[in-house]
């Protein structure tokens, strides 16, 4: 087990930012970590990090449980918590050697290659004052792999950058795990991004799991599939459906319909619209992410 | 201790390389020469007053006042004026980095928080030391080229005079005294600094606790007598003790553990705080 938490918590005053948590991240997988704003996600990642202490309950990493084997385990870890902050009066190398000296690897020799997966490589000798966010995202990341760890922990890593630079973050992601046998925890607000990258997922609200395991699994679970339907008389359609109890949501949008009902319930729906004389363009079942994660948290706070 | 050292050596890269590192040595380095011109070209008013003070009873021909002179009363920015240069650093050691977000990214490495101030204390010291010296060697070399060299003559407690190598010797034991009275300045500007999330809060906070202190220390009133030997002020004068003959070195040693009394506790305060601190901005 690369991570395991075990009724994780942290407190704040009378509130609790974490709950209960228990996560679990195998070795090898793309991990996202998701959830709204101030869902505790950076909370979380901070515990893990020893950035913060928790409230209640303990965790491994790496299949050590973390205060037993004092800061040693960090060496093996990479992380990249919310924004990248580096010392701005010195150079990017500079910097690199400092954060290299402190993880036990000193190489020049890796510290250009990191600069160079980042594409900094030409810049190394500026000082990270004159660097653009998306530049410092990307020393970000370097640091985060200076020392070739086992985990890597990265929160919102892609934050700022074009879209070029999202799309090599996100390969280099994939390459990380499948080439370097890395695992990864990735915390982002960028579905769209978790889908296409993550092989597993977590999603927790209000401080508490609300679910997590593999992404395909996940999303193949019926009961969040929405369903996009195109008719003549669509605003029709929708005053019509509203008042059905057998699916659960729906919303319509630029004409389109989106229905959220089960699997088992899509040919109900057929019928009828076939019943009421509407004229079908299109039904097509759509599982994405996006959809998966709105429709259970609208569940979860009984929207 | 290898990653400590590491992380010292680091830690004193980190201060020299910052701007502020340098207002005190630029400071140091255009008004001492400057004091020692006009000190040279205008006169020292130390003279008359020290020789007013004798009345009739010392006739003295020539001049008293050398390089060594000025640069012995020039000793006495290290009470207010000369701390700036320290809490301008030094408050900034710990703060400036949780101000900075950098701390989110030290310590996800493999140090602990111990090393990690431990690093910034003893980088404090090494600032704190290098700049106390540079004043030394810049008021004794520029004053010895400026205003001249020969014995010093010190009038706190009737005269002494000292022949230019004793005061020499004289000036490098006070100097090295005036490091630990700076010393505890940055230990309570780092005290400051590790609570405080801002650069600008531990230097407030040290030169409010500094003068207030001092004025304590200072105001001749019966009452204070009990709370005059907790305060650290009480005890700064030790870097004059030298200059006395022949040389107390009890009230200098009993001085200087009074003073790193203080150094060892506002270290371990600063420990305590940053041990438990979430680590937050």
């Amino acid at each position: 087990m690369i991570i395991q938490t075990h009724n994780l918590g942290k407190r704040f005053g009378d509130r609790w930012a974490v709950k209960n948590l228990n996560l679990t991240v195998e070795k090898g997988q793309i991990f996202g970590f998701l959830g709204p704003n101030g869902a505790g996600k950076s909370t979380t990642i901070r515990m893990l990090l020893n950035l913060i202490r928790p409230s209640a309950g303990c965790f491994e990493l790496l299949s050590q449980r973390v205060g037993s084997s004092g800061k040693k385990i960090y060496a093996r870890i990479g992380a990249l918590v919310e924004k990248p902050d580096f010392y701005l009066y010195l150079t990017a190398e500079k910097n690199l050697e400092i954060l290299a000296a402190l993880s036990g690897c000193n190489s020049r020799q890796r510290i250009r290659e990191v600069l160079e997966i980042v594409n900094l490589q030409e810049r190394a000798q500026e000082n990270v004052r004159n660097y653009s966010h998306g530049m410092k995202q990307r020393l970000g990341i370097a640091q985060a792999l200076l020392h070739d760890p086992e985990l890597v922990i990265l929160d919102e890593p892609t934050s700022g950058l074009d879209p070029e630079g999202i799309h090599e973050i996100r390969e280099l992601i994939i390459s990380l795990a499948s080439e370097r046998e890395m695992t990864i925890l990735l915390s982002s607000h960028q579905l769209h991004e978790v889908e296409q990258v993550c092989t597993h997922m977590a999603i927790i609200d209000n401080g508490s799991m609300v679910v997590q395991g593999a992404v395909k699994e996940l999303l193949g679970k019926t009961d969040f599939y929405v369903t996009e339907v195109r008719i003549d008389r669509p605003e029709d359609a929708y005053q019509l459906l509203k008042t059905e109890k057998w699916l659960d949501d729906i919303t319509l949008d630029d004409e389109l319909l989106k229905v959220h009902l089960s699997a088992d319930s899509r040919p109900l729906l057929a019928e009828f619209l076939v019943r009421h004389d509407f004229r079908i363009y299109s039904i097509i079942p759509r599982t994405s992410l996006e959809d998966y994660y709105l429709t259970l948290l609208k569940k979860r706070h009984g929207r | 201790m290898i990653l400590l050292l590491k992380a010292t050596y680091y830690e004193i890269l980190k201060i020299f390389n910052r701007m502020r590192t340098y207002i005190g040595f630029a400071t140091v380095t255009l008004l001492v020469p400057m004091i020692m011109y006009l000190a040279h070209r205008f006169g020292f008013d130390v003279q008359d007053q020290a020789l007013r003070a004798l009345g009739d009873s010392v006739m003295f021909v020539g001049t008293l006042v050398n390089g060594l002179l000025v640069s012995y009363y020039l000793m006495n920015v290290l009470w207010v004026h000369f701390p700036f240069f320290i809490v301008l650093v030094g408050g900034d050691i710990m703060a400036g980095e949780a101000a900075a977000g950098t701390f989110r990214v030290l310590m996800t490495r493999p140090i602990t928080r111990f090393q990690i101030l431990t690093s910034k204390f003893i980088a404090t010291f090494f600032y704190t030391a290098v700049i106390v010296f540079y004043l030394g060697i810049v008021c004794i070399g520029s004053g010895v080229m400026i205003v001249g060299g020969g014995d010093l003559f010190v009038f706190d407690k009737g005269i002494l005079i000292l022949s230019q190598n004793e005061a020499l010797f004289r000036f490098l034991i006070a100097y090295g005294l005036a490091v630990v009275v700076q010393m505890v300045v940055a230990a309570l500007t780092f005290f400051f600094s590790t609570i405080a999330s801002n650069g600008i809060g531990p230097i407030i906070g040290t030169y409010a606790v500094l003068v207030v202190s001092l004025i304590l220390s200072v105001i001749q009133i019966d009452v204070l007598d009990t709370v005059r030997p907790y305060l650290f002020t009480t005890y700064f004068d030790v870097f004059f003790a030298p200059f006395a003959d022949p040389i107390p070195w009890r009230e200098i040693v009993q001085k200087s553990l009074c003073l790193g009394g203080y150094i060892i506790g506002f270290y371990i305060l600063s420990l305590l705080v940053f041990i438990r601190k979430d680590i937050l901005s």
